[in-house]
C-alpha cells in the first residue's frame, strides 16, 4: 500500500473500490456476452411502431403484415389459412375465425398432420398476441423451414383483431 | 435487553450468516439471467420504464453485477463496497417495483426466475422482500467489528 492510499478518507476508499468492482463487472459482462452463443446485441429492437420487438434483431420485418385491415382483406379473400401460435388455452378462449392452432411448444408433434391438410403452396398467416409477442415470427420461420413458400406474420395478432370487431370464435 | 440487541448488532457470526445468505441469493438470482439474456431483456422491456437504448445493456450488465457482488460477499472480498452496490441495486429495484405497483401494471419481476405460467408474484410482496434484503445489506455495509472468513479483509 502506498503512502497516498494510506491517507485516503473512508469515503474515497470505498468509492474507489466500488468503481473498481463496477468497471471489472462491466468488462466481464460484455466479454462473456460477446463470446457466449446466447449473447445478445448491445442494442435490440424495442420499438413496436416498427414491428414485432426483439432483443436479438433477428426478426424478419419483410414477413410482417402491419395493418389489421390488410389482414382482414386477406381473411375475406378466403385464400389464406390463419395459424394461431399461442398456447392451446388461449386459443380455446378465443381465436380468429377458422384459425388453426399450432402452439410452438408442440410444433413438431402436429406439423405432419398440418402438412397433410394444407399443401406447402398454401398462403399461411401466423399470429399471436401482438407486437410484443415473437411466437408468430418463430412459427413462421418453422413453417418456412418445413417448405411453406408463402408465409406472412400478422403482427397485431388476436387482441387487435378482436378489438376491431372482426370474426372470432 | 439493550445489551442483547447491541450484541446482535455487533456480532461477527450474524454478519457472516447475513453476508453469505445475501451473497448466495444474489449469485442464485443472477444465473437464470446470465443463461438467458434475451429472456431477461424482455422482462426489462415489460417494466415499461427504460429507454429502448438501455434495455439490452441492462440485460447484459445487471446479472453480472449480481454475480460479482454476490461472490464478493460470500468470499469476503471487498465486502463493504459489494454491499454498497447491492444496496444501490435493491433501492433501485424497490423504486421500480413501487412505480409499477402504483401504475397497476401486472408484470413478471424476473427477480429469482422467469415466469412462464403468467401467474405473477404480487409486486407488494417483492417490495417487502427487497426491504428485508436491504436491511441485511445495510447491516453488512455498516458493520464495524472484525468480519469472519474474509479472503481480503482490508476492505
Amino acid at each position: 500500500m502506498t503512502g497516498h492510499e494510506r491517507h485516503l478518507s473512508p469515503f474515497k476508499d470505498i468509492t474507489k473500490k466500488i468503481i473498481t468492482l463496477v468497471v471489472f463487472t462491466i468488462t466481464l459482462a460484455f466479454t462473456v456476452n460477446y463470446f457466449s452463443p446466447r449473447g445478445i446485441p448491445v442494442f435490440g429492437e424495442w420499438d413496436t411502431s416498427i414491428g414485432v420487438i426483439s432483443p436479438e434483431k433477428n426478426v424478419d420485418h419483410g414477413l410482417e403484415i402491419n395493418y389489421v385491415v390488410s389482414a382482414k382483406k386477406i381473411f375475406d379473400s378466403g385464400k389464406a389459412v390463419f395459424v394461431d401460435a399461442r398456447m392451446s388455452e388461449l386459443y380455446k378462449e378465443g381465436h380468429i375465425k377458422g384459425a388453426v392452432s399450432i402452439p410452438l411448444t408442440i410444433f413438431y408433434d402436429i406439423i405432419d398432420d398440418f402438412i397433410s391438410k394444407y399443401p406447402t403452396s398454401t398462403l399461411i398467416i401466423t399470429y399471436c398476441s401482438g407486437r410484443e409477442c415473437q411466437d408468430s415470427h418463430e412459427l413462421a420461420q418453422l413453417l418456412i423451414d418445413e417448405g411453406y413458400e408463402k408465409v406472412k406474420v400478422f403482427i397485431d395478432g388476436y387482441p387487435e383483431w378482436k378489438k376491431e370487431g372482426y370474426p372470432v370464435e | 435487553m439493550n445489551n442483547i440487541f447491541d450484541k446482535m448488532l455487533n456480532n461477527s457470526w450474524v454478519e457472516l450468516i447475513l453476508r453469505c445468505s445475501l451473497g448466495i441469493l444474489f449469485i442464485y438470482s443472477s444465473t437464470h439471467k446470465i443463461i438467458n439474456p434475451a429472456g431477461f431483456a424482455k422482462i426489462i422491456y415489460g417494466y415499461y420504464l427504460f429507454p429502448h437504448y438501455f434495455i439490452n445493456i441492462i440485460a447484459i450488465v445487471l446479472p453480472f453485477m449480481e454475480l460479482v457482488t454476490g461472490i464478493c460477499l460470500v468470499l469476503g472480498v471487498f465486502p463493504k463496497p459489494a454491499a454498497a452496490i447491492i444496496n444501490g441495486m435493491l433501492t433501485l429495484f424497490i423504486i421500480i417495483l413501487t412505480i409499477n405497483l402504483i401504475r397497476g401494471i401486472e408484470f413478471d419481476c424476473g427477480c429469482l426466475s422467469f415466469n412462464t405460467s403468467g401467474d405473477f408474484t404480487h409486486a407488494g410482496w417483492v417490495i417487502a422482500r427487497n426491504f428485508l434484503l436491504l436491511l441485511s445489506g445495510l447491516y453488512i455495509m455498516f458493520f464495524k467489528k472484525r468480519r469472519l472468513f474474509c479472503l481480503y479483509r482490508n476492505s
